[in-house]
């Protein structure tokens, strides 16, 4: 501990330095939390002030309102919420799992098939077959549809992340460790999961918030393969829902005529919208320390393998 | 796991060693194996479509199932690829891609690299952790989101910027046809969106550095900027690098929501708004013809791999560690 | 050479995996194949439904448009549906709750990936486009197959509607789908706040009169003098002039939108007679923006914009429809345009808290394609059985009590019956139980509402009949052969069209700028195309 501490005065920018670090990263910060207050002022703005002075920071009339609305009206969000919960947590460990095999294989140079493999997972990051024939296998050869699966499974590989993982396995972890364990007689399975995890956390911590982040976001697969049953949609993909039946009601006013703006009548308030959103990031926003521990647990040098 | 070991002592020495390796080879390929598996049935096998670019896509009625239905659809050549190059339009849109991606990659790698190294060098971890999860949050709202609240300041009617133009007396802007400061928006938008994303990535990159490292450093009487210069981002080039020659590879796709929700698909605003994926887009809502959406995305995919190609020969030559393949 | 050989073995996959695909799928497709020929034979006397029994019990998978169902109000309502179908023709109906959202996306892909569902909700206006699909083939020709399994169908449409149902398939001209008999005209309106008016100094009727059906209206004096009164009164946050710029278009210069033009992206226009819309006039197909008309309004239109009449929130596709909502919700209007829908008038009134709405006809009721295939049913090529789902389609289009059951739910659970025989919707459950009604079929059965009254659809009825089909008929343009101009002048539209409707830019600079971009995507091909297509029409 002692040492620490020492490193740490040691390697200090100065004080004017790190003043500026923080004006600079605190702007940064503040730009980038500020439209979400903007979401959450709006989701508590009145109906009838967003009709007058539109989105704003100062509504002329606060309300709970569309809340109230959400909460009472929609059954389908706490099942939603439910959903995206479960679909993100297996989703996530499933996909991290797999990619730290895989990239624990592409990281091993005495890997016989390690160049085969490694292109096989980066070619896919560039040519794919397109959304028809991808829909079609998913969900007429490999039955995803109507079930948690087909929200889940086609999202569990992503070779960028195979990339980043990969690279981290070769940044942090020295290959003598791996001889050295394998001369110990450890078998590969037990040298992946006990000796080069532990050093590699903040790369499996990171990819992991990456998968868990495009779980949580994912509306299109629901859009896709989630018709008749739709008690399995996530909330993003009610959120998404409402947002594109406006986007859609807006683009065809011009054919539909009456019935675009009566039917646009019956879509639920623009507050209700940002309702949704809100309490989409929270939750995920929440879960993000908890990642964040392990990504900035080396923060200030010297505390990894101090 | 023992049991096994004990087996192939019982080997000669030579067999041994030729078994252990076999072994080892077959115990890694178990770990491949299951991406390996998702990969080849959902990224190999849908690949076969790739064929719709160059057909006339339409339902066989006697056996309609999307195989038969390819099969018996007409050739077309490369006629699929024609409308992306029709007009005069098609040089803004391949102009304006390339433009803002170039932008985005070379502000996409400096900026980030110099927030990951000054938030390592913030000393109070509470604040780096507060910031750190700050950036994070433009990533959790969609771009339609964004655009609303970017209509919030500049809306023509209800906008803050407009009132504050209104209250001053001068001239109202209309900023949605007003070609001016797109573009800063949008590289803005783009920056502010993934700047914490990609933060993330160097950050943890940075925390994996071997602190014995800076000791050594500090020893030799390096001062922090020395440190940083010397150890940080020569242990960051892998990843650098490994990041530009993803990003080249996407240097053909534009963010569909930023060109398209973002300016609210202003008409007036194509001439620096238009990229190829909402011209595809708005040409595909005419015509739904998805033959035409497969060539608009095989000539980006093309395109893109040529690029991630050249850019991966060149990282090579320079350093050859940090290479992809 | 590693890299060639993955690649070669993933296509062979592909092809492999493919031919065992289809192989599955040919069985049904090859069975129904005798099936279409043999069971018309088999029923000697194809006027009279099979009972059900007689019938095997199969399940029919039908994609609804625009609904707002929630999954447990859908249950409820399924299980009395189903009870009822099964007696009726021993159907299991699996809806499936299409949103607006999906239908660009889900709904197309589902349509090009062969997804098992019989029947999809299509129209002319949206990318869900019954004239392409059936020329690709994505539907079945009902020919064939109506007159023995969709009987009451055809005598219940009017031969006007089938006319517009009625287009080149890939197996030829004919009817690809089940045209809905709902609103099936079109008549352009100007929406007149009457209570600003009164407001205002004016006597409302006598401003009605002035207005209605007066092509210079827009041109008037006094048009711009009623916008002027209007801002100054309620003040320079106000903007009286609110209107869809695509249809404000229509109403102004007064014509009609050609069906097949291009979606979404409106180049086109056919002008007819205002008030005999019948009348052969000897209009062609011209482009829209290249008229004196147009040129003359879209001057207006900025003129007007200029003075501070129009919202710059009208003048943006993403924001317009949101803002004219809320907008004539609160009443902030005074002149507004609307494709006029029978009795809208009355729901606007009630939604707009009493105000006073008057809607003033610019023209005549009309009939053509456009409105005719406004909302269809079609049988998908992959359904497996065609008949069926048409039986299905024939009882839903002529039985009141299932097309009630569907498109209001249950009784005694989304809505009660009053006394008189028009009922009252449980506002509650309605809000998770709303199909979109007019994209269901035959609505002119439903029973009125009590705020409806009793005559509702007799006046309906009356109303839509009343209308005169344009001269150029049921005609529909393909643009197929063009898909790359198509592609080309969406994206010139795109630039220009909408804010140059809206006022938003100065057609003294834009439209010259316009016109030559149009003609560089080649306008022209598409022109001469219509033309000759119309002129083989017409013979």
């Amino acid at each position: 501990m002692t040492g620490k501490k020492k490193t740490l005065r040691l390697n200090s920018v100065s004080r004017g330095a790190e003043t500026v670090i923080y004006i600079i990263l605190g702007l940064f910060s503040l730009c980038c939390i500020i439209p979400f207050v903007f979401v959450i002022i709006i989701a508590f703005s009145s109906e009838a002030s967003i009709r007058q002075i539109g989105y704003s920071f100062i509504p002329l009339e606060w309300s709970t309102e569309a809340y109230q609305y959400a909460f009472q009206k929609l059954p389908q969000i706490w099942r939603s919420y439910f959903n995206s919960i479960f679909i993100t947590v297996v989703g996530t460990a499933l996909s991290t799992l797999m990619c730290a095999l895989y990239s624990y294989v592409l990281y091993r140079p005495d890997f016989k098939f390690r160049g085969f493999f490694n292109f096989f997972s980066f070619f896919t990051m560039i040519f794919g077959g397109g959304l028809v024939p991808t829909y079609i296998i998913c969900s007429q050869v490999l039955g995803l549809n109507e079930n948690y699966a087909a929200l889940i499974v086609p999202l569990l590989v992503n070779p960028f992340n195979i990339i980043i993982m990969r690279t981290f396995f070769q940044s942090s972890v020295p290959l003598e460790l791996i001889e050295a364990a394998t001369i110990d007689g450890s078998g590969e399975y037990s040298t992946l999961f006990r000796i080069v995890a532990p050093i590699a956390k903040p790369g499996i911590a990171t990819v992991a918030l990456l998968n868990a982040l495009v779980f949580w976001n994912d509306w299109y697969l629901s859009l896709l393969y989630i018709k008749r049953n739709k008690v399995l949609q996530p909330l993003q993909a009610l959120l998404m829902e409402l947002q594109n039946n406006v986007e859609y009601l807006n683009r065809m006013a011009g054919q539909m005529g009456a019935a675009a703006v009566s039917e646009a009548a019956k879509m639920p308030s623009q507050s209700l919208r940002m309702v949704l959103v809100v309490l989409i990031v929270v939750p995920i926003a929440c879960a993000y320390p908890f990642f964040q521990r392990y990504i900035v647990a080396g923060l200030s040098v010297g505390s990894v393998k101090g | 796991m023992a049991r096994k070991n004990t087996t192939s002592e019982k080997l000669p020495a030579p067999m041994r060693y030729k078994f252990s390796k076999y072994k080892k080879t077959l115990v890694l390929l178990t770990m491949a194996a299951p991406t390996a598996i998702w990969l080849l049935l959902l990224r190999y096998l849908p690949m076969g479509g790739i064929v719709l670019a160059f057909k006339d896509y339409k339902i066989n009625p006697r056996n309609p199932s999307f195989i038969s239905n390819l099969l018996n659809s007409k050739w077309m050549g490369l006629d699929n690829f024609k409308f992306l190059f029709m007009t005069d339009d098609a040089k803004i849109m391949f102009r304006n891609t390339l433009a803002y991606n170039i932008i985005f990659i070379i502000l996409g790698i400096v900026i980030p690299v110099a927030f990951a190294i000054m938030l390592n060098e913030v000393t109070r971890k509470f604040v780096a952790k507060t910031y750190q999860t700050l950036m994070f949050f433009p990533y959790f709202l969609s771009w339609v989101v964004v655009s609303y609240f970017l209509n919030a300041f500049i809306d023509g009617q209800y906008g803050m910027i407009t009132a504050m133009q209104r209250a001053a007396g001068g001239d109202v802007t209309n900023w949605y046809t007003t070609l001016g400061p797109w573009p800063y928006i949008i590289v803005f938008a783009n920056l502010w969106k993934n700047v914490g994303y990609t933060t993330v990535l160097y950050l943890s990159a940075i925390t994996g550095i071997d602190s014995t490292q800076y000791e050594a450093a500090s020893i030799d009487g390096a001062s922090k900027w020395q440190q940083i210069w010397y150890v940080t981002i020569p242990n960051l080039r892998t990843m650098i690098c490994i990041l530009f020659i993803m990003n080249v590879g996407k240097i053909f796709n534009a963010d569909f929501g930023l060109f398209y929700s973002v300016p609210m698909n202003s008409g007036a605003l194509y001439p620096v708004t238009q990229v190829i994926d909402t011209y595809v887009y708005r040409a595909l809502k005419v015509t739904g013809d998805i033959s035409m959406s497969a060539a608009a995305g095989l000539l980006q995919n093309v395109l893109g791999f040529i690029c991630i190609l050249t850019a991966n020969t060149i990282v090579k030559k320079i350093d050859s560690d940090s290479s992809m393949f | 050479m590693k890299k060639l050989l993955s690649l070669v073995l993933a296509m062979m996959m592909v092809l492999s995996l493919a031919a065992c695909g289809g192989g599955n799928n040919n069985a049904p497709a090859g069975n129904d194949a005798p099936a279409k020929t043999d069971t018309p034979a088999k029923t000697d006397a194809p006027d009279d439904a099979p009972a059900a029994s007689d019938l095997e019990p199969v399940t029919l998978s039908v994609w609804f448009h625009g609904s707002t169902v929630a999954p447990e109000a859908s249950a409820r309502v399924m299980e009395s549906v189903n009870a009822y179908l099964k007696d009726k023709i021993n159907v299991t109906l699996e809806p499936i709750w299409g949103t607006w959202a999906d239908f660009d996306t889900a709904t197309v892909t589902a349509l090009a990936g062969g997804d098992n569902v019989d029947i999809y909700f299509t129209c002319n206006w949206s990318a869900n486009e019954y004239n392409k699909y059936a020329r690709d083939g994505y539907w079945v020709k009902l020919d064939d197959l109506l007159p023995t399994y969709g009987a009451d169908l055809l005598t219940t449409i009017p031969e006007s509607i089938w006319e517009c149902a009625r287009t080149n398939g890939y197996d030829g001209a004919g009817v690809y789908g089940v045209p809905a008999l709902k609103d099936t005209a079109t008549q352009n309106c100007w929406d007149l706040n009457g209570t600003l008016l009164a407001e205002l100094g004016y006597d409302v009727d006598e401003f009605v009169a002035f207005a209605s059906m007066n092509p210079d209206f827009y041109y008037s004096d006094e048009f711009e003098e009623v916008l002027q009164k209007a801002k100054d009164y309620k003040g320079g946050d106000f903007y009286p002039l609110m209107g869809e710029p695509v249809v404000f278009e229509r109403i102004v210069t007064g014509t009609a939108i050609v069906t097949g033009d291009l979606n979404g992206a409106p180049v086109l226009s056919y002008y007819y007679d205002l008030e005999h819309p019948a009348k052969d006039i000897g209009s062609r197909i011209v482009c829209k923006y290249a008229t004196p008309e147009f040129k003359k309004f879209a001057e207006r239109t900025y003129y007007l914009a200029q003075k501070g009449f129009i919202s710059p929130q009208t003048q943006n596709v993403d924001t317009a429809n949101s803002y004219r909502e809320s907008c004539a919700l609160t009443g902030d209007y005074l002149i507004s345009s609307q494709s006029y829908a029978f009795g809208c008038e009355v729901d606007y009134s009630r939604q707009r808290g009493g105000l006073d709405v008057r809607m003033i006809p610019t023209d005549a009721p009309y009939m053509d394609a456009t409105s005719g295939q406004g909302a269809m049913m079609a049988i998908s090529a992959v359904s497996k059985n065609p008949e069926r789902a048409l039986m299905f389609l024939n009882l839903l289009n002529t039985d009141p009590e299932l097309m009630t059951m569907l498109n209001y739910g249950t009784e005694g659970y989304v809505y009660n019956k009053n006394a008189d025989g028009s009922i009252t919707f449980v506002e509650e459950v309605r809000s998770t139980y709303n199909p979109w009604r007019n994209g269901m079929g035959n609505i002119r059965m439903l029973p009125p509402t009590a705020e409806e009254g009793l005559d509702y659809w007799d006046r309906f009825s009356a109303y839509y009949d009343s209308a005169e089909v344009l001269p150029y008929g049921s005609f529909i343009l393909d643009t197929s052969e063009l898909s790359n101009e198509a592609t080309a002048l969406a994206n010139v539209y795109g630039q220009y069209g909408f804010q140059l409707m809206g006022g938003a830019t100065n057609p003294d600079t834009v439209l010259p700028e316009f016109l030559a971009k149009l003609e560089e995507a080649g306008i022209q091909k598409l022109l001469d195309a219509a033309n000759e297509q119309l002129a083989a029409s017409l013979s």
